[in-house]
């Protein structure tokens, strides 16, 4: 086509100079910024004095980045497979439903995931309340003893972890039904003459055509449980916090609490480094298993 | 009015040669027709001409304008695109009223010329409509109708009929001639159905291999095709072509065919090998023993006429025609008759030479 | 198939779908459980057993919320900042991903695989400099402030240019012999033919906006600038160990984005599904 480039310059620079300009100010910036204050000794405003690689070498032997490091590891464990086989059974059993029933009871599964984390922090520290939650009464009637689910460090994370599950499933439930229209009707038509039982046609048919999806979610499921915050912090309220460290809420902690801006960026880059190492990681992964095919 | 000037041009994608110095002269209301092959360069030749593809070398001229530089909105010609290319979101009405304004007109004009499109088009109940809402017949109709309002001095018509099925693109096909009538302007068209082109053009202009291989009326183009190429092309069914040996002297001339057959012929050619070409029409059925046999393998009835192919004894293939009652059957002996006048012969450049 | 496995199909079937209803209705208990205590008196919120519906239905820790409370307030905060960011990220990414998918012009290449690789990096390690920026700039405790470090949504983008690849070419070439110039192939046509995404892209980021938590409670300190979605935990003696009034502040501030799902379920689940880079 015939094009006028000057002027198709011209308007393309212009559309995309306010995107550019948000761009460096709040991302390339700031990046570049945490790197360069990694390496100093400085509160969090102000001036520091360059220290090389000593906030990051002090790391290993520092007791509390270990409790932040291993308890996200931890957290990310509880969530990520149990989570993501929890929305394909809830996807799976959606899927076979129609109409208004079925988007009726898609929505009371999605809907948590549409709430700020304050509604689902206040609705479970409610429910779990230890001594008028309904979640106490049901353990009462079970014959279990009532437990403060959210000061005990034994039952924190696997509580936080059940909650974020509840939360968050919804997303992944509606991955898993996209995923699931997608495949033709009629290769479940052949597998129903063929007589294929419920669960073989699930294990050759339904399970390898939904892979792709599977290994989507999982993998946003993983980057997305690596920076958890807001629930641990929110949980954390009025318990143990350095219990319950995870790495974000310890770049919070020596940024916000310690005043200490270096330790912080130093936690914030390895942070940035193991997110950026497993989506690296993953997309390998995915290129491999589309070769394959 | 406008004459459209192509002069030598050409054009090339990468290196590759897709229009190669190319020259046509249409003349005001004329209808054109651009038929050839996919791959021949005709919608190339229409988009450059529309000012959707550049002009690498060549000059173009439109109503005396020098145009190969003007941007497709200013060469005051209108197209209407193969998909129809509607705005989806916008009434049949903005759809046609786009182009003026974008040109500024006042408003009084442009509802003026949409009412008269719509009039000319009988789709003023279709005004307030959204493409989604239209018929692939109707939508072709605003397609046309936005071409229209412009008021353009050459409409271009990329495949327009493509995307109809085959009863709605026979009523359109007429209307297309009718309103060519009627507006009495310049079109362009670009087809690869020889029936759009043979019915619809006032010359046709066929293309082959990025060059023109022919420029000529229907009737010129389907009885002195200037090629092998064009021979074969236009027609349907499409002609018959067999091997033949020349000789004899001066016009007087016999084509002796492959199975030994002989056909006299006045044509002026030295001897030698050429290729015959004889369109079905020209091969007769004929109820008395004549020169050439064939024996029948295939017999179409297409109730007005019948369509025989045949095998001669040395195995080439045969279309001849007979009446709509033919009595020939698969495996039948039948005896042809050559309308001798109708006889093309192509040389080893497949350039053609007819028969007198 | 004889008429006893038909049988039998439609039996496990049948539970199958029993099971998925009735884990619905439990999945979304805790929901009915915080909405329906906040509409019991204090009293009887604490009573040692359970109760479905409350005996006397009451509104007074909704009133006490939206009188004694700043909750209107952080309520403007929250409109006004959610519907900066969206209006913000939604312009500058659209027409970005226009330039991005229609236009040649030198960095355009450049630009794109920086975008698809800032899609990898998290924005919660960059808390600590936005922090400093924001401070260095005099916006912490401001609109602005909150609003400026979640203008990074890089999908957004992303999901532009799918889309405006998607549109034939043909309508750009229809809208050059119209005589439209660049501004009005973007106006009149790129932009209203993809409404529909627009609108998605819009509510969704609309409700991560309204429903972010670590940002807006590092650039705000004073309680009148707090979003809803802080304010309600951080604010202490707001509603002190009142549970149901902690709870139908929790349900204030829930209902906007609750409201925006059920009138947009369809439009929702699109832009989500899009964002994840599943076409819809």
């Amino acid at each position: 086509m015939l094009r006028n480039t000057k002027k198709e310059w011209l308007i393309g620079y212009i559309l995309v100079a306010p995107f550019v300009a948000i761009y460096g100010l709040i991302f390339v910036y700031p990046t570049i910024d945490m790197f360069l204050l990694s390496f100093q000794d400085a509160p969090l405003i102000g001036a520091g004095t360059y220290v090389g690689v000593d906030n990051y070498t002090r790391l290993p032997s520092d007791r509390r980045f270990d409790t932040a490091f291993w308890n996200t590891v931890y957290f990310v464990v509880l969530t990520v497979i149990p989570g993501t086989f929890v929305a394909l059974g809830i996807a799976m059993g959606v899927t076979r439903l129609s109409g208004r029933i079925q988007s009726l009871v898609l929505a009371l599964f999605f809907l948590p995931y549409i709430l700020p984390v304050s509604v689902v922090y206040r609705i479970w520290d409610w429910t779990m309340n230890f001594q008028f939650g309904i979640a106490m009464h049901v353990l009462d009637t079970l014959g279990i003893d009532r437990v403060p689910v959210f000061q005990t460090s034994t039952w924190f994370m696997p509580a936080v972890a059940f909650v974020t599950i509840w939360w968050t499933c919804g997303f992944s439930v509606l991955l898993f039904l996209a995923g699931l229209r997608a495949i033709p009707q009629d290769i479940y038509e052949a597998a129903s003459l063929d007589n294929t039982s419920g669960w073989r046609t699930f294990r050759h048919i339904t399970w390898p055509l939904l892979w792709p999806i599977t290994a989507l979610v999982l993998t946003i499921q993983l980057i997305l449980q690596l920076k958890i915050f807001d629930q641990v912090y929110l949980f954390s309220q009025g318990g143990r916090p350095n219990d319950n460290l995870v790495m974000v809420y310890y770049i919070f902690q020596r940024a916000f609490v310690n005043n200490q801006g270096g330790r912080a960026a130093a936690i914030a880059v390895v942070l940035f480094i193991m997110v950026i190492i497993i989506a690296a990681l993953n997309f390998q992964l995915m290129r491999m298993s589309e070769r394959r095919k | 009015m406008s004459d459209i000037v192509l002069n030598s041009v050409s054009k090339s994608f990468g290196g590759v040669r897709v229009i190669d110095g190319i020259s046509l002269d249409v003349p005001s209301g004329e209808f054109v027709v651009f038929l050839g092959p996919s791959g021949s360069g005709k919608s190339t030749l229409l988009r450059m001409i529309a000012g959707l593809e550049t002009i690498d070398e060549g000059s173009l001229t439109i109503g005396g304008k020098r145009s190969e530089h003007l941007a497709p909105g200013q060469r005051d010609v209108a197209m209407v695109f193969q998909n129809y290319a509607l705005y989806p979101h916008m009434t049949v009405r903005d759809n046609m009223a786009f182009g003026l304004k974008n040109i500024r007109m006042d408003k009084a004009q442009i509802a003026r010329r949409v009412q008269d499109a719509a009039r000319i088009l009988e789709m003023d109940a279709l005004l307030d409509r959204r493409p989604a809402q239209l018929s692939g017949g109707q939508r072709q109709r605003v397609a046309i109708g936005r071409a229209i309002v412009k008021e353009p001095a050459a409409f271009l018509f990329d495949e327009p009929l493509s995307n109809l099925d085959a009863a709605l693109r026979v009523r359109t096909r007429v209307e297309l001639a009718e309103l060519h009538q009627r507006m009495q302007s310049t079109m362009i068209y670009v087809t690869h159905d020889q029936t759009e082109a043979m019915t619809l053009a006032d010359r046709i202009v066929i293309l082959n291999n990025c060059r023109i291989e022919q420029i000529g009326s229907p009737m010129d183009v389907y009885l002195k095709p200037a090629s092998r190429f064009v021979a074969g092309f236009v027609g349907s069914p499409g002609m018959n072509f067999i091997k033949a040996e020349l000789s004899g002297e001066g016009e007087q001339q016999v084509a002796t065919l492959g199975n030994g057959s002989k056909v006299a012929l006045q044509i002026d050619l030295p001897p030698g090998t050429y290729e015959l070409g004889i369109r079905p029409e020209a091969v007769q059925v004929s109820q008395t023993p004549a020169a050439t046999t064939g024996k029948a393998a295939v017999v179409e009835r297409l109730g007005d006429r019948t369509l025989v192919h045949l095998h001669l004894d040395d195995g080439s293939a045969l279309v001849a025609l007979d009446s709509g009652r033919s009595q020939i059957r698969s495996g039948d002996t039948v005896h042809l008759d050559f309308d001798t006048t109708q006889l093309h012969l192509f040389d080893a450049d497949g350039i053609a030479h007819h028969a007198k | 198939m004889t008429p006893n496995t038909i049988k039998r199909i439609n039996w496990a079937g049948g539970i199958v779908t029993v099971l998925t209803v009735v884990i619905a209705v439990i999945w979304a208990f805790p929901l009915y459980w915080g909405i329906i205590s906040s509409l019991k008196p204090e009293n009887e919120v604490v009573r040692p057993y359970i109760e479905l519906w409350p005996d006397t239905l009451t509104f007074e820790h909704y009133w006490f919320a939206l009188t004694e409370t700043q909750i209107g307030t952080w309520y403007i905060n929250s409109i006004v900042t959610s519907l900066g960011v969206t209006v913000l990220t939604v312009s500058t990414s659209m027409f970005a991903g226009y330039a991005l998918s229609q236009l040649r012009f030198p960095g355009r290449t450049v630009l794109w695989w920086l975008i698809l690789a800032s899609f990898m990096v998290p924005t919660q390690v960059l808390i600590i400099n936005h922090f400093v920026l924001m401070a260095n700039m005099s916006l912490l405790n401001s609109w602005a402030g909150i609003i400026l470090p979640q203008l990074i949504h890089p999908v957004i983008i992303i999901v532009y240019k799918q889309f405006f690849d998607q549109v034939p070419k043909d309508y750009r070439e229809a809208a050059a012999m119209d005589n439209a110039s660049e501004w009005n192939v973007l106006f009149k046509i790129y932009i209203p033919m993809n409404w529909g995404v627009t609108t998605a892209l819009s509510i969704v980021t609309f409700i991560w906006a309204w429903n972010a938590f670590l940002w807006p409670f590092l650039a705000v300190t004073r309680t009148e600038m707090m979003t809803i979605t802080v304010g309600i935990t951080q604010v202490f003696d707001a509603f002190g160990v009142y549970y149901a009034r902690q709870l139908s502040a929790a349900v204030l501030a829930g209902v906007p984005v609750a409201l925006a799902y059920l009138l947009f379920q369809r439009r929702v689940t699109q832009a989500i599904t899009l964002s994840a880079g599943i076409k819809g």
